[in-house]
């Protein structure tokens, strides 16, 4: 856990947390409410899923060892209207992501934005409740 | 005396005119800013009272025409509202705008004290669905499906259809009644609008960070589109536990663009990805019960 926060960074949410819940069914208060992470790694699987959706995400530690961090984001028709479609990371993409993490530690965060690295592209999931 | 009695003809034709306005205008038309709602609300003592009076407004209302259907085809979601709020017109940061009794008041501090130190728990964790009146806040797609003897509400999450029957019935006897996530709705047509009366409703949290209703609640919801893209509610909430009285809001949904058609409602099993599961701790906060973030994991939770 200490291990991969050692090549993540971190960072403070510039947006006003709380206007829209990344959580659609349950409280979002086991994360952190300002801080973020930001890692860089390999997508491991995408879980295109109700109520949530999770990317994992493989980051390789500063002592070589890997941590499988899962980054929790809306459901499928959310991501669709935000233009996050599974084909988008396929296993063994290169991304860095950044979320709010949880509060005791373990490797997982809410998704905030995601940036993929072959092309710079950049993914918001929140982008999904705009109404166009 | 000609002179005398064109006078008075004139004032017979105006106040004949007068009566004439009054009767298809003014009494018709119904108070539309939201301080004559509230009024409108506090006017009647229960949803019933106020359901049954708008059906006399409206003569019993009409039963809608296969050949003149309102067109409320498309997808659907409600327009973003800070911390999906019950009442869009919530202050960023205020604090719900219902009249609540003491009870019910301080419950609601408790709840937003909780937060502020980490704890919270939603009912709907365990993917139990919503319920009315929250059902009227959540941010996923929707559809509206009229038919003259009953209008479907569609909401996404958790595969939710609220039926609304306007084919004449009434609600089961009172004898009859138990608690329901979405209630009984019965309705009718009264022009373009859609008034529907929903009772038979289990207790739950109107949003996060929001009072708790009662299964005592009830509400009427008067349903129009209100242009190409926007269908409205007015709705007023009667809950005599927790409500000082009737709690009204106007609820508003947006048509989404979708030219491509890729928009589509799909089934929504929440318990489809073990990831999701969470618990209520002793302290009344959530947290996840198991990660494994394992490819595969969305096939175990379908187990």
């Amino acid at each position: 856990m200490r291990r991969a926060f050692a090549v993540a960074r971190l960072g403070v949410l510039a947006m006003t947390v709380g206007v829209v819940p990344a959580a659609a069914h349950h409280s979002g208060a086991m994360f952190e409410e300002r801080k973020t992470i930001t890692v860089e790694g390999t997508v491991k699987e995408f879980q295109y899923t109700n109520p949530h959706s999770w990317l994992l995400v493989d980051v390789k530690n500063k002592d070589g060892t890997v941590t499988t961090w899962g980054f929790e984001a809306e459901g499928p028709t959310t991501l669709m209207r935000a233009g996050i479609r599974p084909s988008e990371f396929k296993t063994g993409t290169k991304i860095t992501i950044t979320g709010r993490p949880m509060k005791d530690g373990k490797p997982a965060a809410t998704w905030e934005y995601a940036v993929r690295t072959s092309d710079g592209k950049k993914f918001n999931p929140r982008e999904g409740f705009a109404v166009k | 005396m000609r002179q005398t009695m064109r006078s008075v003809a004139v004032y017979v034709g105006l106040a004949a005119l007068a009566v004439f306005l009054y009767i298809t205008v003014g009494a018709q038309k119904p108070p539309r800013t939201k301080a004559d709602m509230i009024e409108l609300g506090r006017q009647h003592k229960t949803a019933a009272d106020l359901f049954q009076a708008l059906k006399n407004d409206a003569k019993g209302g009409h039963r809608l025409e296969w050949a003149k259907m309102p067109d409320w085809s498309g997808v659907y979601t409600r327009r973003p509202v800070a911390g999906f709020a019950f009442d869009p017109d919530t202050p960023p940061g205020a604090l719900p705008t219902a009249k609540l009794t003491p009870e019910y008041q301080a419950k609601m501090i408790k709840r937003i004290e909780d937060l502020k130190k980490g704890i919270e728990w939603d009912p709907i964790s365990t993917c139990a669905p919503p319920g009315v009146p929250r059902w009227l806040t959540e941010p996923f797609l929707r559809e509206f499906v009229v038919t003259p003897d009953q209008t479907w509400l569609i909401n996404e999450m958790v595969n939710d259809i609220r039926r609304i029957y306007t084919d004449g019935r009434d609600h089961p006897p009172e004898a009859d009644r138990y608690p329901l996530y979405n209630g009984d709705s019965i309705g009718f047509w009264d022009g373009d609008k859609l008034v529907i009366h929903t009772n038979q409703l289990k207790a739950g949290i109107y949003q996060r960070a929001h009072p708790d209703y009662t299964d005592q609640v009830e509400t009427v919801e008067v349903w129009r589109k209100e242009d190409d893209k926007t269908l409205g509610a007015d709705v007023w909430v009667y809950d005599p536990p927790a409500l000082v009285e009737a709690w009204f809001t106007h609820q508003t949904y947006q048509k989404l663009s979708d030219p491509d058609k890729s928009l589509r409602i799909r089934y929504w099993n929440c318990g489809e990805n073990q990831n999701n599961t969470v618990v209520q701790t002793k302290e009344g906060a959530t947290e996840f019960q198991q990660f494994t973030f394992v490819p595969g994991d969305k096939k175990q939770g379908d187990k």
